[in-house]
């Protein structure tokens, strides 16, 4: 027994059929396509794994790097908790978290005879805290900024950005905006309570003051954003200073043309620290550390330096150099020149900066569960 | 009600108005997909296709449309198969617990994806499945079936009731009435479903940058830069995303009402 | 080209009573042959559901219990995570700002809806309305996130509407990181949907009791409010509901637009999520919100059948 109709439309139902068997032959098929590259899988802040950075480089070396950006250490364990070891090969965490991802056994031993110890810009950098562990290297220092009074030189003067007071000026109610996370907010309320050196390690009485003093900022704040939100609200106008950042925002706004900049206040500045680490159980140890010696050659501390998502200064005096020669605007700007007032490694030396850390006599978590009180006070 | 035409120009006027808000932001992303500043803002500089020329040239950005049209072609089949399978059995059977049984299958579209996301990510974790393309898909599966069984379901509705018994009394079996008058009956509506459920995964960004890991697709690698570096590349992306999105629609709908139009003569 | 009448004709050829054959009939009352044939129907959908919908809901309720060592999740049950939660200002702050703000947005989406789907459904032709319909999916088709991106350009200070507003003298208006930005956002996601149900319910009202209550000499406020809402309070609720459901789990207008100040429960469940790996207490979070959603659901189902019936 025949149906008419069903029979006309029969040829197109075995079209149909057709056209997703084959789309889904084609996807296995596609994806060998794209595994004839090494793929390297990379956990990072992001621009990371922008093509500015690693597209020079994939292109020689037939690598292809994967990135899944995070935003804040905190954030960062959490993905590598959730993840089956060996998932990211390449990790680039800020440097006060290498401690707690070697802690928790999430990255590999690196050798020191592969990377430029010989050549750093300052002696810290060396042995930067919690990049070794009995005398065994886990992490190795790529960049670093510093964070200060961001603002905008319309509302803000140079010599009121000279203080984290300025955060507190009445003309300012409701145009300071916070870059999301605890750490940096924090530490600079700490530093404006006088803890200099001890900013992050606080006693119980200190760090009652810092919370307080947080809290009467509260009424000035206007938001509190993510790094695109903190971007675009400084752009824009919407904020006017900004609480946790530094050049790393303001420089790539500044390069726009946009009338911000960042001043490392008479309270001292914090510095980030952006290291690389292999992560445990990756099959492509060799490969990443090949990539790692690259961005720690001159040539790969040059684009480090002038990231299109954000600036980090550079660690090796090759890099510095070569930066100099071959960019010698964002030289001038980041103040990658000896003698520079704002040099970074001056600043250093001035004791002016304090290296970002996790709190010492609280727990993360105090600090998390007081930033989200704040965030609702 | 010729007394209120003064009330009747306000009201379409006003609705007018509306229209402009709903569209206001598309017509936005648009315009500034093709203006040079690095930051959009007013006034316009210059017109430009370098953001177009950007993500052209960006290999994660195919990357991740290989990914979104993966994950929303197998999201469509399997959907529109369990849509389908489910609105038949809504049609012809009566058995107990068939509200729950309806309720198991129509939620879905009523939890928040926020939820759906923190579930799905816990549950995959879990069962070892997290960070896969196909965790994507199962999740954008559950949230799209509901959409393709309601679908079906009204395309079924309209069926002769007797249509079927009388295949079967031809000396069909079951599945040859199925396979030969049941789900060609259904065709238009399963092409439309499969539409509409590649189109709901397509733009679905919480599940997806919760249980994606590395594998973004469209909306996860838009929510990045969004997070991120925040520039009009997004723009271009999102009028891209939106026209391919908008070819599909009305293609499903021209397609529709063709068969439609051809079925009824 | 389909072959119905022929299927016709045969059963009077044949005199059979074709219905009895038809198990829609006669399957109800002594349905005991559970064969394959609907069970290949009937199973696919609950396996799959029960795999991948109610496994994951109900193991989020069960994590709620769990506890985090070390960004490592313990299998426990302790109610750790609960008692911490509600002991927290900030989370009890953060409940009834977002339940304040769904609440805005559902009648503030309800009310700017309504004109525009009354004139939808009673002032413009057939075809006008298929188009506008059809205009209103369209949004379901572009990416929320570019949208609401664009609305940064829009509501900014430096953006579209300050600029028009700056030309007549006004002074800039600070929209962004705001509850408005906040609410039109909502409206953003909203607001197509909200006009689509409410145009739908109302186009179903019966013209003929609108017409009769004007021919009484009732005032066109009057058939609104006594004739035309009550016949369309279903469709109403449903759309209004919706509303309030996508309000209340959205994370990106209140983030991107209001600026994260403070900070409403889908965001605080991202927060969680991210910070050191504190699934168990976004959990909480996350059951707090189903069972809010659920209560409110079911009364506004409630509310939205009850009068019909007993009309």
């Amino acid at each position: 027994m025949t149906f008419k109709a069903t029979d006309i439309l029969k040829p197109t139902r075995r079209e149909i059929l057709k056209i997703s068997g084959a789309a889904a032959l084609s996807a296995p098929f596609v994806s060998r396509a794209w595994a004839q590259v090494t793929e390297i899988n990379m956990l990072a802040w992001y621009g990371h794994g922008e093509a500015d950075i690693v597209g020079e480089y994939e292109a020689a070396n037939n690598v292809k790097f994967k990135p899944k950006y995070y935003a804040g250490g905190d954030n960062m364990l959490a993905l590598i908790a959730q993840s089956p070891p060996g998932t990211y090969d390449l990790i680039l965490s800020d440097g006060e978290f290498v401690q707690q991802l070697n802690a928790a056994g999430y990255i590999e031993e690196m050798n020191a005879a592969d990377y430029p110890f010989d050549d750093m810009l300052h002696s810290d950098f060396e042995k930067f805290p919690g990049h070794w562990k009995d005398d065994k290297l886990y992490s190795m220092i790529l960049r670093g900024g510093h964070l200060g009074v961001s603002y905008n030189k319309n509302s803000v003067s140079a010599e009121e950005a000279a203080s984290y007071k300025c955060f507190w000026k009445p003309e300012l109610k409701g145009k300071v905006g916070h870059f999301d996370w605890h750490l940096p907010s924090l530490g600079m309320m700490s530093l404006y309570n006088g803890n200099a050196a001890s900013l992050f390690d606080v006693d119980e009485a200190a760090w009652t003051k810092l919370k307080e003093t947080t809290l009467s900022l509260r009424p000035q704040v206007g938001g509190f954003f993510d790094y695109g939100g903190t971007f675009n609200s400084l752009k824009n106008g919407e904020m006017q200073a900004m609480c946790g950042i530094g050049d790393w925002i303001t420089g790539v706004l500044e390069r726009d043309g946009a009338p911000v900049a960042s001043v490392i206040p008479k309270e001292g500045g914090i510095q980030f620290t952006e290291s690389y680490s292999i992560g445990k159980g990756s099959e492509k140890a060799d490969e990443v550390t090949k990539f790692i010696q690259y961005m720690m050659s001159a040539d790969g501390q040059v684009k480090s330096a002038q990231m299109k998502a954000y600036p980090g200064f550079c660690v090796t005096k090759a890099g510095r150099a070569k930066l100099q020669e071959v960019d010698p605007k964002e030289a001038a700007r980041s103040g990658q020149v000896e003698g520079n007032s704002n040099d970074p490694i001056a600043l250093i030396n001035e004791g002016r900066i304090h290296y970002r850390d996790i709190p010492k006599q609280q727990s993360l978590e105090d600090w998390n569960d007081f930033w989200s009180e704040y965030k609702n006070a | 009600m010729r007394s209120s035409s003064f009330l009747s120009g306000i009201l379409r006027g006003y609705t007018v108005l509306m229209f402009a808000f709903v569209f206001a932001p598309i017509a936005f992303s648009v315009i500034f997909s093709f203006n040079s500043a690095r930051f959009p803002t007013i006034p316009l500089e210059s017109f430009t296709l370098h953001w177009y020329q950007t993500i052209w040239a960006d290999p994660d950005v195919w990357e991740a449309l290989r990914n979104s049209v993966i994950v929303s072609l197998c999201t469509s089949v399997l959907a529109t198969a369990l849509g389908f399978a489910t609105a038949y059995t809504d049609y012809r059977y009566n058995f107990r617990f068939k509200s729950a049984y309806l309720a198991l299958v129509l939620l879905p579209p009523t939890i928040p994806l926020i939820i759906m996301a923190l579930a799905m990510l816990a549950w995959f974790s879990k069962i070892g499945a997290s960070g896969e393309l196909w965790s994507i898909i199962i999740a954008h599966t559950v949230l799209a079936a509901p959409f393709a069984m309601a679908i079906t379901r009204l395309r079924l509705n309209q069926m002769d009731k007797d249509l079927e018994s009388a295949a079967w009394n031809l000396g069909a079996s079951e599945w040859r009435a199925m396979r030969e008058v049941i789900i060609p009956f259904c065709k238009p509506a399963l092409i439309s479903a499969a539409f509409l459920t590649a189109a709901v995964s397509f733009d679905e960004f919480a599940i997806a940058w919760f249980v994606s890991g590395l594998n973004k697709t469209v909306p996860v690698l838009i929510l990045e830069i969004v997070q991120g570096n925040i520039d009009p590349q997004v723009n271009a992306i999102g009028t891209l995303v939106f026209m391919v999105s908008i070819t599909l629609v009305v293609a499903a709908q021209v397609f529709f009402s063709l068969r439609q139009s051809k079925s009824s003569t | 080209m389909r072959q119905p009448p022929r299927y016709l004709t045969f059963r009077v050829y044949q005199g059979v009573d074709l219905s009895q054959l038809n198990p829609v009939q006669n399957a109800s009352p002594t349905e005991r042959r559970m064969d394959i044939f609907a069970l290949t129907w009937r199973l696919p959908i609950i396996v799959w559901q029960i795999l991948f919908f109610v496994g994951p809901l109900l193991f989020m309720v069960a994590m709620s219990f769990f506890l985090v060592k070390n960004y490592v999740m313990q299998e426990t049950f302790v109610f750790d995570n609960w008692s911490k939660m509600f002991s927290r200002g900030y989370f009890r702050d953060s409940y009834f700002l977002t339940l304040f703000l769904a609440t805005l947005s559902t009648i503030v989406a309800s009310l700017v809806a309504f004109p525009a789907s009354f004139a939808l459904a009673f002032k413009v032709s057939e075809s006008t309305r298929r188009w506008a319909l059809f205009l209103l999916i369209i949004p379901f088709f572009t990416s929320y996130l570019v949208r609401i991106f664009a609305w940064y350009v829009i509501l900014a200070e430096s953006g579209a509407i300050n600029a028009v507003l700056s030309t007549i003298g006004l002074r800039p208006y600070t929209m962004l990181n705001t509850k408005f930005g906040t609410i039109v956002g909502y409206m953003t996601l909203t607001l197509p949907l909200v006009v689509v149900l409410q145009t739908f319910s109302l186009a179903n009202v019966d013209r003929n009791l609108v017409q009769a209550a004007h021919n009484l000499g009732c005032s066109p406020w009057r058939t609104v409010y006594t004739v035309i809402i009550p016949l369309a309070k279903t469709g109403l609720i449903v759309a209004a509901l919706f509303c309030f459901i996508l309000s209340f789990g959205d994370f990106v207008s209140p983030y991107y637009l209001g600026g994260s100040k403070p900070p409403t429960l889908p965001i605080l469940i991202i927060d969680t999520t991210k910070s050191g790996q504190q699934w168990p207490r976004a959990a909480v979070i996350a059951v707090v919100m189903m069972a809010t959603l659920i209560t409110i659901a079911f009364a506004a189902i409630t509310l939205a059948y009850r009068k019909r019936a007993s009309r």
